[in-house]
């Protein structure tokens, strides 16, 4: 029982005392929304579970999106709540393993009671917590695993996937690619499910355009060293290589690359570059073409004031701008705060429907193009920006030249037509009031 | 044919610097099982550690943020790394030290409480890294004079890794010598098998422990500052270190110097030319190399009678 | 027990112990006060399902002395198992389970063919490659077994009784069901190491030359002990497979395989047959409550795990042991009644 109060009271008092740090004096609403809501039945918080890594592979990640997310919760308390109701949060680390996803979505269910679910990076993690998820009908937002499969095979619908896919990288990158660098591919891709799909993405674009493959070369997960695949690379002599490999397995990848000088030589095309997985590294470590929803140098409105609100929310974070994985926590947060106004109430039928085909403008999402949640797949369509190493930086935290902004039509992915949602009768009802 | 083989030799040359760098990771893991017959789980997290001591004497990113250390930053970047490459292993070689007075509890025990104490000292070191740097990555600068790609033909191979490598057979050459040309070393290797011998010859066997397990650190320490630059330096990424320094001394036999430095060369060799030819495989090679090599000799290529086998 | 007639009351006690039912009593009601005492039924279903596995590695642990550092891999394979018998041969809760438990005691059984003459060091050694070996293929063949993703939809099948059946779907009836595979386990498991044959595994832990020397074929004693120990893992990894409602494979690698043995030991398993059900409650309380305290749970469950090792390397089976004794000492002879005499039968 003690344990129960303290982690609540505990987690309360940081949001608040955060919320108070950044000023916002009228935290608790006035007395006449205080009785409005009273009339509709709750003046309880609105209470979102936060999944976010704090330890794993993918623990710096985790905690990028986490500042994305507590940011938007705070914005919205500091203007008077939602629904005027205050929002809390209760996070957990999620250790980006799967079962401790389900123990945590489990717990913040049927032990906390929250409203909501937000926060994923890897996806079998993801994966865990949506189905425990779907099983009690509590909406669930996937903020940055970008699994083809998260919206295709592996959909739910009580799941919304907020990163673009690796197959939306992969198509944006690879016409671009052929015109500029040439038509001998060589393809790379780590042996594990998002590896082979983006891969299979990939190849299939490429083809396509008339690219053809010199070699295809599977790596498998937790490879430290990359010499004699590079070798291999500079014998066989390709125009491009392509190539699908992640978490840890790229940032190694990447410094024995630039290490042996061969950034440039064969054209790279990496599928995506997240933020932090980059940041305190220094330009030169971003090599080749990638993918990325967001940068926090695009010259669009609003760019420059959300940063500015970050760096006031976390004056002391080593990552000292937001990239994407933080905006995409806290774009995804702010929409679902909205939503929950909007409907009136937490119900979880309501927000879904809500959501589904949901338009976002390009100024409020900070891109160059409007997005859509797309209502059979609950992927959101966004723009695909492609970029690479800057070598002309305005500061030192502008490593990435962007060189094109990807229309969300012209990369959807294909491999969501495999998403079959269930259906809302199958979907239990969820309202924590 | 002959293409072939011109092909091939590329591979074979890589396949000895990484054996080499494969060797330097196990002689810390390799003196302290030796010696003292404990398997040194927190291995990896000295490694870590070591790397991380010296992101922190290198300076840019990671350095202290003391007024004082300022015009220590200022210095070039040669006599910088190399001050890391002795201060942080000796830094790390004091943690060695911590560790092994709480070991001195396990002694004449089942060696498994030896085992699961660095296993459990592993746990710690790894989250109070996580404390202090955090979880992001960071990279050790390195001297102009040993980065870049150095010319092989028309094939470009990474100037650091000829580096890594010439510096990890010296460090063979160096610790082969220190065992068996010193008189530490003839007392060491006394330690290893004969324990009353130590003290007939009138060391403080305590001590002398103490010294070894803060060598073994210290060693832990300089690969994890060798293999910063090849493998970025994370949290978690003594785990990297810590499982094929196992296989290695394995595969070579426990208290053997030469079947450690062998077997480092072998699973360089395996590693490099299986990721050349069948890449898929080239993770599993390791392990099956290990399951078919113990499979028929217990104790490795030269393993000795140890009391781990009980 | 007394008016037990004498005879029936010793046999009975052959099968039941005092600890034993006190375990019972505790689980069994476990569901009802769980969620009173500020936990929830997902954990209770959990903290079942790792006792069972625990319990299974300290068979090859604590009893033969067996150090099986892969064992995670076998928990993997359960649960895979379970998820593709169901999902290609029937989709039937018993035929599941059975199709679990066959195929990881088969995968087992070939692993300890190849490891049965090593002892020590070495059989950890090569119990860790194997794992590994399964570990990349589970990660490679994704068809087969969902890689990263997971394989994904696993059902909690009805508990097909012939003339009842009842549903598991509830996290409160799941965890009825790991219950009773608890109570079969611990029940056989308690007669197993008391046996004739726990006497030669135990002996094996002491000297295996010697039992070869009175004519014991060691090695098949291991590689039955071994094979066992992995199908017993199998029906945790089923029973956690239900519970996940799905199979993933960050389970099988060897942090987790490590960490079992971090509970194994912390509860004392090399002393008594419970400490690997005091280790796996340790872990799931230490975490759920330094978890709710400190990010960095792990570094004060790791300083704990420290400690124990260094000052009670018999873990908390050692502590009860001390307090027991010094109560003993303290309250001088209290009525001997041999039945209801709890009996620390451990490795040791």
């Amino acid at each position: 029982m003690s344990s129960k109060i303290t982690r609540r009271s505990m987690l309360r008092g940081t949001a608040l005392a955060t919320v108070g740090a950044a000023g916002a004096g009228a935290t608790f609403f006035g007395p006449w929304k205080h009785n409005r809501v009273y009339a509709a039945g709750t003046n309880k918080p609105i209470k979102i579970g936060l999944t976010h890594d704090a330890s794993g592979q993918f623990a710096n990640s985790g905690q990028a999106e986490k500042r994305g997310t507590i940011m938007a919760i705070e914005e919205a308390n500091a203007k008077g709540g939602v629904l005027g109701r205050q929002v809390e949060y209760v996070w957990m680390d999620t250790e980006t393993t799967p079962q401790t996803g389900t123990r945590v979505a489990e717990r913040l269910i049927t032990r906390e009671n929250v409203h909501f679910l937000v926060g994923a990076i890897q996806s079998g993690t993801a994966n865990a917590i949506s189905q425990v998820a779907q099983k009690y009908g509590c909406v669930y937002f996937n903020t940055n695993s970008s699994s083809p499969t998260e919206s295709g095979k592996n959909c739910h619908r009580v799941k919304f996937v907020w990163d673009g896919s690796g197959e939306n990288f992969s198509r944006a990158a690879a016409k671009n690619a052929i015109d500029a660098f040439g038509k001998k591919w060589m393809f790379l891709y780590n042996d594990y499910v998002w590896g082979q799909n983006t891969n299979k993405a990939t190849k299939m674009v490429a083809t396509q355009y008339g690219a053809s493959t010199v070699d295809e070369v599977a790596i498998p997960v937790g490879t430290r060293d990359f010499s004699s695949i590079l070798l291999k690379i500079q014998q066989q002599k390709p125009d491009v290589v392509a190539a699908a490999v992640g978490g840890d397995d790229f940032k190694v990848m990447r410094k024995q690359v630039s290490d042996m000088g061969l950034d440039s030589k064969p054209a790279w095309l990496n599928n995506q570059q997240d933020w932090p997985d980059i940041y305190g590294l220094g330009s030169d470590a971003a090599f080749g073409v990638f993918g990325t929803t967001w940068y926090h140098l695009l010259d669009l409105p609003g760019v420059k004031e959300f940063v500015g609100r970050y760096q006031a929310s976390y004056p002391t974070t080593r990552i000292a701008v937001p990239g994407n994985v933080t905006y995409n926590g806290y774009i995804a947060m702010r929409e679902l705060l909205r939503v929950v106004e909007e409907t009136g109430g937490t119900d979880n039928t309501k927000i879904i429907k809500a959501l589904e085909g949901r338009k976002m403008s390009a100024t409020d999402r900070m891109q160059t193009h409007g997005a859509v949640i797309d209502p059979d797949s609950h992927h959101v369509q966004q723009t695909v920006y492609l970029a690479r190493r800057n070598k002309k930086p305005k500061d030192k935290t502008d490593y990435f030249e962007i060189l094109s902004a990807a229309d969300p039509e012209s990369v959807r992915a294909s491999a969501d037509a495999a998403c079959m949602l269930e259906s809302f009768a199958k979907t239990p009802s969820y309202d924590q009031g | 044919m002959f293409d072939f083989l011109i092909g091939l030799l590329p591979h074979l040359l890589n396949g000895v610097a990484l054996g080499l760098l494969f060797a330097l990771l196990s002689l810390g893991f390799m003196l302290i099982i030796g010696v003292m017959e404990v398997i040194n789980l927190a291995h990896g997290s000295l490694f870590a550690l070591g790397a991380y001591f010296a992101v922190m004497l290198m300076g840019q990113d990671g350095g202290l943020p003391f007024a004082f250390m300022q015009s220590y930053y200022d210095l070039p970047a040669i006599p910088r790394y190399i001050i890391a490459l002795i201060v942080a292993p000796a830094l790390v070689g004091v943690v060695g030290m911590g560790l092994e007075i709480c070991l001195r509890r396990t002694y004449g025990k089942d060696p498994l409480y030896g085992l699961l104490l660095t296993f459990g000292a592993a746990l710690v070191l790894e989250e109070v890294i996580r404390e202090i740097w955090g979880p992001a990555e960071y990279f050790l600068p390195l001297p102009k004079a040993i980065s870049g790609g150095f010319f092989f033909g028309d094939l470009i191979y990474s100037n650091y890794r000829i580096f890594a490598a010439i510096f990890a057979m010296a460090m063979i050459g160096l610790l082969w010598a220190f065992l068996n040309r010193t008189p530490y070393g003839a007392v060491i290797k006394a330690g290893a098998h004969d324990s009353e011998m130590v003290r007939v010859l009138g060391y403080n066997l305590s001590r002398l422990r103490l010294y070894v397990f803060a060598f073994g650190a210290a060693l832990a320490a300089i690969a994890g500052i060798i293999m910063a630059p090849i493998w970025g330096v994370r949290p978690h990424v003594g785990v990297d270190a810590v499982i094929p320094a196992f296989v290695v001394i394995v595969l070579g036999g426990v208290g053997s110097f030469w079947g450690a430095v062998s077997a480092g060369l072998l699973v360089g060799m395996m590693v490099a030319l299986t990721a050349a030819f069948l890449t898929e495989w080239s993770l599993l090679s390791m392990y099956l190399l290990l399951l078919v090599v113990v499979t028929f000799r217990s104790r490795g290529f030269a393993g000795k009678a140890s009391a781990l086998e009980q | 027990m007394s008016i037990l007639p004498q005879a029936l009351s010793a046999r009975l006690a052959n099968w039941f112990t005092a600890p034993m039912l006190v375990s019972f009593l505790v689980f069994g009601t476990m569901p009802f006060w769980i969620d009173a005492v500020g936990l929830y039924q997902y954990l209770g279903v959990e903290v079942m399902i790792w006792v069972i596995f625990a319990l299974a590695v300290n068979l090859l642990l604590g009893y033969t002395g067996l150090p099986s550092f892969g064992h995670g891999a076998f928990l993997g394979i359960g649960a895979y198992a379970y998820g593709l018998t169901q999902f290609n041969v029937a989709a039937n809760l018993w035929i599941s389970l059975l199709g679990a438990v066959v195929v990881t005691a088969a995968l087992g059984g070939l692993v300890a063919a190849l490891i049965s003459h090593r002892r020590g060091i070495y059989f950890a050694l090569m119990t860790i490659a194997c794992a590994q070996i399964f570990y990349f293929v589970a990660s490679k063949w994704t068809d087969m077994t969902g890689g990263e993703d997971g394989l994904l939809n696993i059902l909690r099948l009805p508990v097909d009784l012939g003339l009842t059946e009842f549903s598991i779907k509830s996290n409160f009836n799941l965890y009825y069901l790991c219950f009773a595979a608890y109570v079969i386990i611990v029940v056989l498991m308690w007669r197993l190491v008391h046996s004739p044959f726990g006497q030669i595994i135990r002996a094996i832990k002491q000297n295996d030359s010697r039992v070869a020397f009175l004519g014991y074929n060691v090695w098949l004693y291991k590689w039955l002990i071994f094979t066992l120990s992995c199908a017993i893992s199998g029906l945790a990894g089923a029973l956690f497979a239900m519970a996940q409602e799905g199979a993933y494979i960050n389970i099988m690698s060897l942090q987790w395989s490590g960490i079992v043995i971090l509970m194994v030991l912390i509860g004392g398993g090399f002393i008594n047959f419970w400490g690997p059900v005091l280790g796996v409650i340790f872990y799931f309380l230490a975490r759920d409550i330094l978890g709710a305290y400190t990010d960095t749970w792990l570094l004060w469950f790791g300083l704990i795990f420290v400690i124990m090792v260094m000052f009670k390397p018999e873990g908390l089976a050692g502590i009860w042991h001390d307090a027991q004794s010094m109560f003993g000492r303290r309250k001088a002879k209290p009525q001997p009644d041999p039945s209801a005499k709890p009996s620390h039968a451990g490795g040791d």
